[in-house]
């Protein structure tokens, strides 16, 4: 009796209905498209959270992710909600472009990304100027980037490596000596960062005693920290960063060599102060952003909401390079009003970031010539102890606008090819 | 030039000092249980992170002892409930296997306690450089060869006088007589494992107090240990420790 009235059920005549109706369902138009139409907008993030630069890029991430919430509570781009894709580079750039292409061409991002590592960001670049899709290099500081090898599709949060140079190579002479000394990580970020110290200091009439080209994630520094001491320098400067940073300057200090030689700096991290001991936190270098600056507007609601997220930790430069690297592609989308990467690549050429995504002083605008962020550097020194918090753990001596670190785009080496 | 090279050859045998621990520890688990244990640089961290959770209420002294007690004790559980059930099986189910476990450790230690890296303070006394000239050879440093040449010594007082390191060395020579012979191989096996996750526990947190921490550093202090066992002769204890 059953499997009769199954047989029934299933007639040829049912399934013909069955056809007709979702036939109908279909050709039912209105209702799909405005489906569609809330469909979320996916922006692929590429970042290296696993690795020396682990740390780091969580926080570009944790940056993004609250912008992402902020966009979507304004209506998205274009009224469709953003879901933030993030891909796991592993610090390596293999797997950074393989990464990066699966963004693009299975999960047909329009917007890439990433990376933190200064090589993997390059590498990434060419794959997205490839399939033509506009990116935001948040956190690789390389000068190519934005200099001989810049694209019509890559724009740029965080500093050149020149402008990191520039901020605090005239102090660094002039407060501590003419002879210098380099601790440099090998690879595309060290290269031109001590290119540029060096040329700053030939220009300044100093000299450079030696540099010690270190390997990414090297554990033990006292090899070269003996030929530097060696060397007899006026100023050690090291240029190496992440767990390399907290390596080399707490065995500097075990060393006594901070006694006898000052050790400063272009590029420190508060991650990397965090992860020190009170002893190690030394020496002069240039922040990319603060997360404690009086009278900057919607600072403080910004501090407290990554608060409210991190568990209470504060803010760093790397929370503010994920957070501008999203709210700039919103912004120029929405003002736009088009997805479109070549328009809006376009677009960006000058945009000026308003107050509350800008989060300092200075004027903030991506520069149309080498589309390069024109943002502040933070020069100042390292405090062993946090005075009013326990992250706050920098002083500020100046605030150096964009504009003034960074070199004449005739002088970059960018010329930008747009496409047809 | 003669100084710095002096400087040099020092400063290489106090670091080579800090790898024995691992490297001894590694070649303990290959000669006896035939594993290639990639996730030592895993027990390594854990050793470390585990000290850096209890030095608050045990001090540094108190988590020098207990950080590898605990490491050894995650070690047998990962030997038991793991690794026993490859014994027997072509070593590359081992190695597989201690390859992913690796992963997870650092995975877990950076979800457990987050990416950044952490400071670990050691003891005043020992942060200061002996003597201007010899400015890198620091008390901790001194302390961690004193360490290590204090552990070498009980690992061969336990090998060549106690009844287990016997064992142990007639387990590594042939398995299959000491079985035939009553004694539990399994247990055995589980015991050595512990020992060698123990010395990496120890490297852990002798490593802590001069590096500090971060998730990914037993990958990069592994590799050197696998060459010195390599190079020293595999199923060489003295061999892995002269070439470091």
């Amino acid at each position: 009796m059953s499997s009769h009235r199954f047989s029934r059920n299933l007639s040829r005549r049912v399934v013909l209905k069955g056809a007709a109706a979702l036939s109908g369902l279909q050709l039912a138009s209105p209702f799909i498209i405005r489906a569609r139409g809330e469909t979320p907008l996916r922006i692929g993030m590429v970042d290296p959270l696993t690795g020396v630069y682990a740390a780091v890029a969580q926080n570009e991430v944790s940056g993004a992710r609250l912008a992402v919430e902020q966009i979507n509570a304004k209506g998205g781009i274009l009224g469709r909600p953003i879901e933030l894709l993030v891909e796991d580079s592993a610090n390596d750039v293999g797997t950074g472009v393989q990464k990066t292409r699966k963004l693009i061409e299975r999960d047909e991002v329009p917007f890439i990304i990433g990376d933190v590592n200064s090589g993997i960001a390059q590498a990434m670049a060419q794959v997205t100027a490839e399939k033509k899709t506009l990116h935001i290099v948040a956190g690789g500081h390389t000068d190519g980037i934005t200099g001989k090898d810049c694209k019509w599709n890559v724009y740029r949060v965080c500093n050149t490596t020149r402008m990191e140079a520039n901020s605090v190579s005239d102090l660094l002479f002039t407060k501590y000596g003419k002879k210098w000394h380099f601790v440099t990580p090998d690879y595309a970020f060290g290269h031109t960062l001590q290119e540029a110290c060096a040329e700053n200091l030939k220009k300044l009439g100093g000299t450079v005693t030696g540099n010690e080209l270190t390997p990414l994630g090297t554990s033990d520094f006292s090899a070269y920290l003996i030929k530097a001491r060696a060397a007899k320098p006026d100023v050690l400067l090291l240029l190496v960063q992440g767990s390399d940073m907290v390596n080399c300057l707490k065995q500097i200090v075990q060393f006594g060599i901070d006694k006898q030689i000052h050790v400063a700096g272009t590029q420190q991290e508060l991650e990397s102060l965090n992860a020190l001991p009170p002893e190690a936190r030394i020496g002069v270098w240039m922040f990319e952003w603060y997360w404690k600056q009086p009278n900057t507007p919607h600072l403080a609601e910004f501090v407290s909401d990554i608060r409210k997220r991190t568990g209470g930790k504060v803010p760093t430069a790397r929370t503010w390079f994920g957070y501008t690297s999203m709210h700039s592609l919103a912004l120029v989308a929405n003002r736009e009003k088009t997805i479109d990467s070549v328009k809006l690549a376009r677009a960006l050429g000058d945009f000026e970031l308003p107050d509350e995504v800008k989060l300092q002083p200075n004027k903030c605008y991506y520069r149309k010539g080498d589309h390069q962020l024109m943002t502040s550097a933070f020069v100042g020194e390292a405090l062993s102890k946090g005075a009013g918090d326990p992250e706050d753990l920098f002083r500020v001596y100046t605030i150096v606008a964009g504009d003034k670190t960074s070199p004449a785009v005739s002088e970059t080496g960018c010329t930008l090819q747009w496409p047809a | 030039m003669t100084q710095l090279l002096l400087f040099n050859v020092t400063n290489g045998l106090i670091i080579g000092a800090f790898y024995v621990l691992m490297a001894l520890g590694l070649s303990l688990i290959l000669n006896l249980s035939n594993v290639i244990n990639f996730a030592h640089g895993g027990f390594l961290v854990a050793g470390g992170y585990i000290a850096y959770s209890i030095t608050p209420y045990v001090g540094f002294w108190g988590a020098l002892l207990v950080a590898p007690l605990l490491t050894a004790a995650i070690g047998l559980a990962v030997e038991r409930v793991l690794i026993r059930p490859l014994y027997g099986r072509d070593p590359l189910y081992g190695l597989l296997l201690t390859f992913g476990l690796a992963f997870i450790f650092e995975d877990g230690t950076r979800f457990i306690w987050g990416a950044q890296g952490k400071p670990v303070t050691i003891p005043a006394f020992l942060a200061q450089p002996l003597s201007d000239e010899f400015f890198f050879i620091t008390g901790y440093r001194l302390f961690m060869v004193a360490m290590v040449a204090v552990s070498v010594a009980l690992l061969f007082v336990l090998l060549r006088y106690t009844r287990l390191g016997i064992r142990i060395r007639a387990g590594t020579l042939d398995l299959e007589t000491v079985a035939a012979l009553g004694i539990n191989v399994a247990m055995l096996r589980s015991l050595n494992f512990s020992v060698g996750v123990f010395l990496a526990g120890l490297s852990g947190v002798l490593a802590a107090g001069q590096l500090g921490l971060e998730p990914t550093m037993g990958s990069g202090l592994l590799m050197p240990s696998f060459i010195a066992i390599i190079v020293g002769g595999v199923g060489s204890l003295p061999g892995t420790w002269v070439d470091c």
